[in-house]
């Protein structure tokens, strides 16, 4: 299963059994524009999906007298299924960050280029490090869940961007280095003679 | 032009008879009302430019510039008039005043009449949220209420500038934030903040990110600023 929209669906029935509609609002609630559901029907749909693959099962119908609307809860494999996707997202994310690195690092054969993508990169983390929001009354236990979320997003993404910057410097000292190194031996080669 | 700004400043300083160039080329330009915070290293020369910004220190070439008035020509004596300086560590003579007192005292040695200088204190501990500091001994503070002290010192003689240096170093994880939202308040009433930090968290919320080291500033977003020599050639046709 390859949609993370499904994969966040599985997360909130874990964190409470629910019924399609509802999953969809909370699912609004909680990602907002990080993670768009196209439409509610697609929380119907990943239902269905997780529930062929024994993800999640129906509870059993209360007698409400309307047309029941089926809840569904996590189950075991679901939990530990849904454990393991979210630590292999470490794994994506170093694969994603490591793609990066290679497009950038491709251009050390022109240092002078290298170092001007390396500065945009810092200014960019720099610009990004200023909206990293604060949390107020920060010395206080957050009151709700959604509060502490909050909370719990907002460090990873200033420790995030932190160590970007932080790269950014090392790089920029091995790229002047390399390019000292470069210049110092086109010059020996130069200074050298000729067959 | 910019209430504070570094125009193209070099300075050098000397260790243990080496020479280490602190900045090479380092402008700067804040507005009133602008947050900037300067992250370095230890030794990367971020108390260093705060000097510079308050005058306490010349640079070697290049000028700084507060209000429009170079700060070579006027030392230190922007200070407490205008500028605002936050030191690393508050230090007092007296550890047993009360916190309230240590304000005041900043307010009488600046000539300040007694009667004036009480209200005042009292307003600034107000200011930076130090009501409950403010009849403790300067010995029971913690880090962070120092700091907010050493905020209230500068904020009494009504500064356009505050420079702090780094407010956040050994204030706990849970007051880092109130400090850093302190800074930002104050920019947000209109003044202008230049802070230096030893953690990169503490770059959140600032108008500016700046990084210090190798005797580079770097990231500053304003437009390049004119040569020193231009600036001084255009007032020299204007004046």
């Amino acid at each position: 299963m390859h949609s993370p929209v499904n994969w966040a669906l599985l997360g909130l029935v874990i964190d409470r059994p629910s019924y399609a509609y509802e999953l969809a609002q909370r699912f609004e609630r909680t990602y907002g524009s990080a993670l768009p559901l196209s439409s509610v029907s697609h929380a119907y749909a990943a239902l269905g999906t997780l529930k062929d693959r024994e993800l999640v099962e129906e509870l059993p119908a209360r007698k409400t007298g309307r047309q029941p609307k089926p809840h569904y809860r996590a189950t075991a494999k679901g939990m530990e299924e849904y454990h393991a996707w979210l630590i292999g997202q470490v794994a994506d994310e170093r694969r994603r960050q490591k793609v990066f690195l290679l497009q950038l690092t491709t251009l050390t054969r022109n240092p002078c280029n290298a170092m001007q993508i390396l500065d945009d990169y810092e200014q960019a983390c720099l610009d990004s490090s200023c909206t990293a929001p604060i949390a107020r009354g920060a010395a206080g236990v957050p009151s709700s869940a959604l509060e502490l979320q909050a909370k719990l997003i907002a460090e990873e993404k200033r420790l995030a961007i932190g160590a970007k910057i932080e790269w950014a410097r090392f790089a920029r000292g091995e790229l002047k280095a390399f390019a000292n190194a470069r210049a110092n031996q086109a010059e020996q080669a130069g200074d050298a003679p000729g067959d | 032009m910019g209430l504070l700004e570094l125009r193209h400043v070099c300075k050098r300083r000397t260790h243990g008879g080496r020479t280490v160039t602190v900045l090479e080329d380092a402008s700067l330009s804040v507005d009133p009302g602008e947050l900037v915070a300067v992250w370095g290293l230890r030794g990367s020369g971020r108390t260093t430019l705060l000097r510079l910004a308050a005058g306490i220190d010349v640079p070697d070439s290049g000028a700084v510039f507060f209000d429009g008035r170079d700060l070579a020509a006027h030392g230190e004596e922007m200070l407490g008039r205008g500028i605002g300086y936050c030191q690393k560590s508050f230090r007092t003579a007296a550890p047993d005043r009360d916190a309230i007192e240590e304000v005041i005292v900043g307010l009488l040695v600046n000539g300040v009449s007694p009667g004036a200088a009480r209200a005042r204190a009292r307003d600034a501990v107000e200011r930076v949220g130090g009501e409950r500091l403010a009849r403790r001994s300067m010995r029971e503070l913690d880090s962070a209420e120092r700091i907010r002290l050493a905020i209230a010192h500068a904020l009494a003689l009504g500064p356009r500038l505050l420079l702090i240096d780094e407010p956040v170093a050994g204030v706990d994880l849970h007051q880092r934030d109130d400090v850093l939202l302190l800074a930002r308040s104050l920019a947000d009433e209109g003044v202008a903040v230049v802070m230096t930090v030893g953690e990169l968290t503490g770059l959140s919320g600032a108008d500016q990110s700046l990084t210090i080291g190798d005797g580079e500033l770097r990231g500053s977003r304003k437009r390049a600023l004119a040569p020193v020599a231009d600036l001084g050639l255009r007032r020299r046709a204007s004046g």
